[in-house]
């Protein structure tokens, strides 16, 4: 198993710089993941650190050493594409073998080993198939046992679950959770779906335009988002952003009773609060009233979206599932304010 | 099915479109059934104008006649020398370059294709004097290594397109995934993106065949002496030595075509499919 | 891995572009060079004649029959194959019962050699039992006697309907292509709308089939400026040059009086001339690209 440093990592396509400077530490036996819109170069850093692609300055170090210009296959590293990227031509057996065949290791040593890595798949009825045969989720193992096989110091995983559907993703995350507890190697997973990147990272790395803009555990970044852009994308429904104007100490906003700046957000031009941190208000007075527009019902929660005169956007609120509020009803919200955010013009929190 | 359908009122138009197509098809195969029925007459009935009419009985003489001369063995083993490594070797090129084009482009790679490309739209005579002075300088008119040769390079354009069009239908993750994998690019060539690729090789086979079996300017322009003539050469050759045995001829047409015919007949869908990627992607 | 790409680039493609610079692009640029030679094939020395040959090519009376030959042959060579391709396309389309056999004899004339087509329509145009004239003589009831490729009123005409012949299977396989690959709601389209089965023809699934058209019309005069083995087996050129075509012109100055510098000078203007067509093809494809993708 490995550490992984990326220092000062760089690649530009002819003029445009498509990412900007990476430094990041992976220690051994984490499990990372890269998150953030699409474009924002995580899938690029994956393939740098993979070697398909090659860096523009920097350098990508394994256990210290230096692999920026060694070969893919020469680093130690394997990846599970998006697509799985199975040998349409070659079963199950050869598709996991593949790597065991090209280092010209004798066939009995190659059985036995695939034999071994189907076993803890539990593909070994499968492996006399083709990859056209079998279901989305087991293509996916075989592409896991494809990696595993080679017993790689770190593996990539390239949005592994983004080709199956709803309830197969989330059984498929849980396998890769476990497939990670159990080896317990180093693993880079990169995704633009925030919800797995909540729940498989150790600690997620946000990208945004080539840059990365936080890392941190999960939990960190929900409750201490370093900006505007981390707190906007992790969290779903998003964080409700409200403007915000000042005016003799107090912070203003359309739709919003006057709130006094605390020490230290002087110069905040923005408000942010999520979902759960609003509420309704019990009395007659609160921080903000509006109208509802939506209802959305998910079961156990309900989300409000709250039209407020003069915001940009409705508010989202987050009710619980059994709420009987309607469409059109007027409601008055209060903000839990020491969960709220202060962000200045430049996006920073304060 | 017919049943569920509510009844309808007859349609006369199937009827008369298979009609059409029926006497258009007697039209298109009245040539082709002549030379066959030329090969099962004998000489005197032929000139007796009674070519058309149906045999009364076979006559298999003008058979044994073709394949009982020595001259059109020679001609099928030159024809069989020519085509079959030159159809190996431009696809085998075609593959190589194909493979670059559309796995390792580089920076004017699409430029270099086209231009190879349009090479499959020129008439071969552009290149035909430069060709014949280059040969005779190695000394190498009158054998068969031009035509080889020759057939090699032109079938590029045609290899190359197909090679490149079908070889960008493979998924580049399939080539990363080999190369994460440990394989070099000549074993991603070799070990996943060609075993996909037989459907195109076997259009590209089958084209390459018919074309190059069916060729008459090559070997007219580089061979002179009998020994090293190509079936087709050959034939109108033997016109003069069976000047006016006309079934001898058709026997001859028909030996000659065999090969591209039973091309034809097997690997019909192949062809025809070659035929409509080349020209649509042309 | 740019390195590595390089690296392969170089190794896969140095024996292909190498045959084909070799083979085809080098003897191209020779062409050029021999067009301004007196070169006789054989003989070391030859000399340079400027523009000589392409002065002569001007006044070159067989040249002109040659041009005005290729270009009769070209128009009829577009118009007959592809008018009867998609002809046989539409009818072939319409789901008929026996669709695929009619297919493969329509097509079959494709895979046969020039050679082979020359000599079968050779005997079709025989004076004496060939099946025109027998045929005619049939209808009319009184002997038919009329050598149709030795007379310089028929002999490209008579090549030309044998080359049609050939050529039509692969026009049609095309415009089927091009009709499978019409979405067939478009169609429903037309029938909701209540168009008539020409309306639908003439405003729908003929615009549709522009794409097709284009490429059988380029291939058309492709094939038709290579023209050469057909004539040479039918008539070859003959008789009085009255079917002589630019590829066969050249070839007869070339290998026949062995004018090697001359006939590089032809195929230089042959060269142009395909040029000038790619050119127009390309720019019409383009224009096609933008509808069509």
């Amino acid at each position: 198993m490995a550490q992984l440093q990326l220092s000062d990592l760089r690649k530009s396509f002819g003029q445009t710089d498509v990412i900007r400077g990476l430094n990041l530490d992976i220690a051994d036996g984490e499990f990372v993941v890269f998150v953030g819109p699409s474009g924002c170069g995580k899938s690029t850093t994956l393939r740098m650190i993979a070697g398909l692609e090659d860096a523009s300055a920097g350098a990508i170090l394994l256990d210290g050493a230096d692999v920026t210009r060694a070969r893919p296959a020469d680093r130690g590293i394997a990846m599970v594409f998006q697509s799985y990227a199975l040998f349409p031509h070659l079963t199950v057996a050869d598709n996991i073998g593949f790597g065991l065949q090209l280092q010209k290791l004798d066939r009995a040593t190659i059985a036995a080993r695939v034999a071994d890595v189907a076993e803890t798949l539990h593909l070994t009825p499968l492996l006399g198939r083709y990859p056209r045969e079998l279901s989305g989720g087991q293509r996916q193992r075989v592409a896991i046992g494809r990696a595993i096989i080679r017993n790689p110091k770190v593996f990539l995983f390239d949005e592994p679950l983004s080709n199956l559907d709803a309830a197969l993703r989330v059984q498929m995350r849980l396998e890769i959770a476990r497939l990670h507890h159990r080896l317990g190697a180093t693993m880079v997973y990169v995704t633009h779906d925030q919800v797995e990147a909540m729940t498989l990272a150790d600690r997620i790395v946000v990208f945004n335009d080539g840059r990365i803009e936080q890392v941190g555990s999960p939990m960190e970044l929900y409750d201490h988002p370093a900006n505007r852009f981390v707190a906007g994308f992790i969290g779903a429904p998003s964080m409700n952003f409200l403007p915000l104007r000042r005016a003799e100490g107090r912070a203003e906003s359309p739709g919003m009773a006057p709130a006094p700046l605390p020490p230290g957000k002087e110069t905040a031009t923005e408000l942010g609060i999520r979902p759960e941190h609003l509420a309704l208000a019990t009395g007659t007075t609160g921080d903000l009233t509006g109208e509802i527009e939506l209802i959305e019902r998910l079961g156990a929660e309900t989300y409000a979206y709250v039209r407020v005169p003069g915001q940009p956007a409705d508010l989202t609120l987050r009710l619980p599932g059994d709420t009987t509020l309607r469409p059109g009803t007027p409601v008055t919200l209060t903000i839990d304010w020491p969960r709220a955010r202060w962000f200045s013009s430049d996006g920073r929190v304060l | 099915m017919a049943d569920t359908l509510p009844r309808t009122r007859f349609n006369p138009w199937p009827a008369t479109v298979f009609t059409v197509l029926c006497v258009l098809a007697v039209l298109f195969l009245l040539p082709t059934v002549g030379v066959l029925l030329s090969s099962i007459k004998t000489t005197r009935e032929i000139s007796m104008g009674q070519l058309w009419s149906a045999p009364a009985s076979l006559f298999l003489g003008n058979f044994t006649e073709v394949l009982g001369n020595p001259a059109v063995h020679r001609y099928f083993l030159n024809t069989l020398l020519v085509t079959l490594p030159a159809t190996a070797v431009s696809i085998t090129l075609g593959a190589l370059a194909g493979y670059v084009f559309a796995k390792l482009p580089f920076r004017g790679s699409n430029a270099l294709f086209l231009v190879i490309v349009a090479g499959m739209f020129f008439p071969p005579q552009v290149i035909l004097v430069p060709l014949f002075r280059l040969f005779n300088g190695l000394g190498l008119i009158d054998t068969l290594w031009p035509v080889i040769i020759v057939h090699s390079a032109l079938g590029l354009p045609i290899c190359v397109l197909m090679m490149r069009n079908f070889f960008a239908t493979v998924p580049n993750a399939l080539r990363e995934a080999a190369i994460m994998e440990g394989a070099s690019e000549w074993q991603v060539l070799t070990r996943v993106v060609l075993p996909l690729s037989l459907p195109a090789l076997a259009v590209l086979a089958t084209l390459q065949f018919t074309w190059i079996w069916n060729d008459f300017l090559w070997p007219l322009i580089f061979t002179q002496s009998d020994t090293k003539r190509t079936i087709m050469i050959g034939i109108v050759n033997l016109k003069g030595q069976y000047s006016v045995a006309w079934g001898v001829q058709g026997a001859l047409s028909l030996v000659a075509s065999l090969p591209t015919l039973l091309v034809f007949l097997f690997f019909q869908r192949f062809f025809i499919k070659g035929m409509t990627m080349g020209a649509v992607k042309g | 891995m740019e390195q590595h790409n390089r690296f392969w680039r170089i190794a896969l493609l140095s024996l292909p572009l190498g045959v084909f610079g070799l083979f085809v692009i080098w003897p191209l640029f020779s062409s050029f060079y021999y067009s301004f030679t007196n070169w006789n094939g054989f003989d070391a020395n030859y000399s340079y004649v400027g523009f000589d040959n392409f002065a002569k090519i001007a006044t070159d009376r067989l040249f002109l029959q040659a041009a005005v030959n290729t270009t009769i042959w070209m128009i009829a060579a577009i118009v007959l194959p592809t008018a009867l391709g998609l002809m046989l396309a539409l009818l072939l389309d319409s789901r008929v019962a026996g669709a695929r056999v009619f297919k493969s004899i329509f097509y079959l004339p494709i895979c046969l050699s020039a050679v082979i087509v020359g000599q079968i329509w050779t005997w079709i145009y025989q004076p004496d039992w060939g099946l025109l004239n027998t045929v005619i003589t049939q209808a009319t009831g009184e002997k038919f006697k009329y050598a149709w490729l030795a007379k310089p009123d028929t002999a490209l005409w008579s090549v030309i309907v044998a080359w049609s012949w050939q050529q039509t299977g692969l026009s049609m396989v095309i415009y089927l292509a091009g009709l499978t690959a019409i979405p067939g709601d478009l169609l429903e389209v037309c029938e909701i709308e209540g168009a008539s089965p020409w309306q639908r023809f003439r405003r729908v699934v003929l615009p549709l089939l522009a794409p097709s058209t284009v490429v059988v019309v380029a291939l058309s005069v492709i094939n038709s400026l290579k023209g050469f083995d057909i004539l040479y087996i039918m008539t070859g050129g003959g008789p009085f040059n009255s079917s002589d075509t630019l590829a066969m012109h050249m070839y007869n100055e070339s290998f026949k009086k062995y004018l090697m510098g001359y006939g590089s000078a032809i195929s230089v203007v042959l060269f142009l001339i395909a040029l000038a067509i790619i050119g127009l093809y390309f720019r019409q494809l383009r224009k096609v690209d933008r509808i069509y993708g």
